[in-house]
């Protein structure tokens, strides 16, 4: 690998996102909307749980931002997509630059999307819905980041088996949706049926929902979050296997039709 | 067998042999060998389908070979293709520029891909940029730009890093007339520089006026390599072809090549004195054309194929190409 190409690649895909700015509003508004539906609904279910002196915002403001980030999971696929509907792929490939340059130059933007969503929606949570997190900022930091390499990671194995663009939307809708859905971001685990509680753990949601409730409502430590983060990095490392082994660099992707 | 044995290639900057492709039945290449040499311009000229694009992928390492060998710089291409890529520039068949940015972010990341410097990577831009005109261009976004406009930045791409090896596959195919000439004059001229440049077409008039080597790729074979005018020299004469409504008088015939029953093409050195000769035999005939056919690559074609060029032909059927007659 060399740094000197992944971050020309790297630096070439933020631009070409920052010329569509729509899928940064829809992780960033979109969820922000929602916790201002929703809080009062999660203030309930916080309070069934016995936990007093919340305001639901505990619950919103993670539960949608991981939501949210799990549903545009996708995204990371479309800069694959995109260059082959330019015909810049093979010209990527025909460059020196490896297929690890290519594949860190193109991923790292959308962990770092990932990455500034959340912040943005925890650092929003405060001022605009009250939340308060007692834990540990360090751990909350640490948290984000691993989440975002894992979602990022799945959207690298959502790429590696869609072989066009409506087969990624389909998969990447399909596969975010069951994240946040099964995982317990979108609605509390305690609050969903047995057999889908027995199953959230599967998913990689499920720990960083756990690991936000430890930093935001139980004073959490960095300690405290370790195996939430250890579960990620696992989920991580798990679909970055599984999307190399399937990974083509020579097929053909269609962006249209 | 004394004598030590220096390799034919030892000069060329491409050496391909014995390369053969498949996809699925249909054969693309059947051993293809061929030799560019540094300062050299090779024409690779075949109709659609010939297999320009796949042997042009395979050397880039874009596809993979089902036999033979690629060397670029006496390296294998198929074995090293990290390092080889770095000595090619390729401005492949189907334009490939970023839309959404500026000329100049598609030339720069390009440029940094291939590893030029910053302050290198800014006077090469300009430099690629004045040779293809595309200088007030530079800071406009590629995808406003008009076809032609978009293939010369496509073209600007494969020459900034001064590669050993330019590979360009139909460069001017749908390009307007200004662009057509800003790339032939191109690439001589990065011939001239040292590069070996390997240019495909499928228009025989390009070759003609490049008056360069060629080399005939047809249904995955090489038919010709040599100079373009000794091609000529050595494989075609003059021909006059007569077409007829109906079938060709039994006395023109005379051992005489025709192509169908109501076409005759007779080679001659003088196409005058056989028209002449000719013109007692035709009198009270229904004649529908005639046209003499100058010696020319699409003669060498012919003379070699038995088919004429067709510069719009249709790809070879799976009966062709396999070799069983199609009805
Ligand atoms: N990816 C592919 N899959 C199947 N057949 C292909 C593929 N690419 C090319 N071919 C076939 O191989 C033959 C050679 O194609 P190509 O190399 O594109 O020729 P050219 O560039 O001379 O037009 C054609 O018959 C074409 O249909
Ligand atoms: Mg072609």
């Amino acid at each position: 690998m060399s740094l000197r190409r992944s971050s020309a690649i790297l630096r070439h895909e933020m631009r070409v996102m920052f010329t569509d700015p729509s899928t940064a509003i829809f992780v960033i508004i979109m969820p922000l909307l929602m916790v201002a539906l929703m809080k009062q609904l999660f203030a309930n279910t916080l309070a069934q749980e016995g936990l007093t002196g919340t305001n639901g915002s505990e619950f919103a403001v993670p539960g949608m931002a991981v939501s949210f980030a799990a549903f545009s999971v996708g995204y990371a696929g479309f800069s694959f997509f995109r260059d082959h509907g330019w015909g810049t792929w093979d010209r990527l490939r025909a460059s020196p630059a490896t297929s690890v340059d290519l594949i860190v130059g193109k991923v790292l933007p959308t962990v770092a999307v990932t990455v500034v969503q959340l912040g943005v929606l925890f650092a929003l949570g405060g001022p605009l819905f009250g939340l308060t997190i007692t834990g540990s900022v360090v751990g909350l930091v640490l948290l984000i980041v691993v989440l975002a390499l894992a979602l990022s990671a799945f959207g690298m194995l959502v790429t590696a088996l869609a072989r066009t663009m409506n087969q990624l939307n389909a998969i990447g809708s399909v596969g975010g949706m069951a994240m946040a859905m099964m995982g317990g971001s979108f609605v509390p685990v305690s609050a969903m049926p047995g057999w889908a509680q027995t199953l959230a753990p599967a998913l990689p949601t499920y720990w960083a929902m756990r690991g936000f409730r430890t930093l935001i409502l139980e004073n959490g430590t960095v300690a405290d979050v370790l195996v939430p983060v250890l579960m990620l990095v696992g989920f991580g490392a798990l679909f970055t296997a599984v999307a190399a082994a399937r990974f083509r660099f020579e097929d053909t992707k269609v962006y249209w039709g | 067998m004394d004598v030590p044995a220096v390799p034919a290639h030892s000069e060329a900057v491409l050496h391909v042999s014995g390369l053969r492709k498949s996809y699925g039945g249909l054969e693309a290449l059947r051993g293809v060998d061929l030799d560019v040499g540094a300062g050299e311009v090779v024409a690779l000229l075949g109709p659609n389908g010939a297999g320009k694009t796949t042997l042009i992928s395979i050397v880039c390492g874009l596809r993979r070979a089902d036999a033979g060998t690629v060397e670029v710089d006496g390296l294998d291409a198929l074995a090293r293709t990290a390092q080889v890529r770095g000595r090619i520039g390729l401005a492949a068949q189907d334009t490939g520029v970023y839309p959404v940015v500026s000329v100049r972010h598609n030339l720069t990341l390009f440029g940094q891909l291939a590893g030029l410097e910053r302050r290198a990577l800014r006077t090469r831009i300009e430099e690629v940029a004045q040779a293809l005109d595309i200088t007030d261009l530079l800071d406009r976004l590629a995808g406003s730009l008009s076809g032609g406009q978009k293939r010369r930045v496509h073209t600007a791409i494969a020459l900034l890093h001064r590669p050993r090896l330019l590979l360009l596959d139909e460069a001017t195919t749908g390009a307007d007339v200004e662009t057509r000439a800003r790339i032939l004059d191109l690439v001589r001229r990065t011939a001239a520089e040292g590069s070996a440049v390997l240019y495909s077409t499928h228009y025989l008039a390009e070759v003609e006026s490049l008056g360069s080597r060629v080399v005939i790729l047809d249904r995955g074979r090489v038919i010709a390599d040599g100079d373009a005018r000794e091609l000529v020299a050595a494989h075609a004469v003059p021909v006059v072809e007569l077409s007829f409504a109906g079938d060709v008088p039994p006395a023109l015939w005379d051992g005489r090549i025709g192509e169908d029953g109501r076409r005759i093409r007779i080679p001659t050195r003088d196409p005058a004195a056989t028209l002449a000769e000719l013109l007692p035999q035709i009198a009270g005939q229904q004649l529908t054309s005639v046209e003499i056919l100058h010696p020319s690559l699409e003669a060498v074609y012919l003379a070699l194929t038995g088919r004429r060029y067709d510069e719009a032909d249709s790809e070879p059927t799976r009966e062709n190409v396999s070799g069983v007659a199609a009805t």
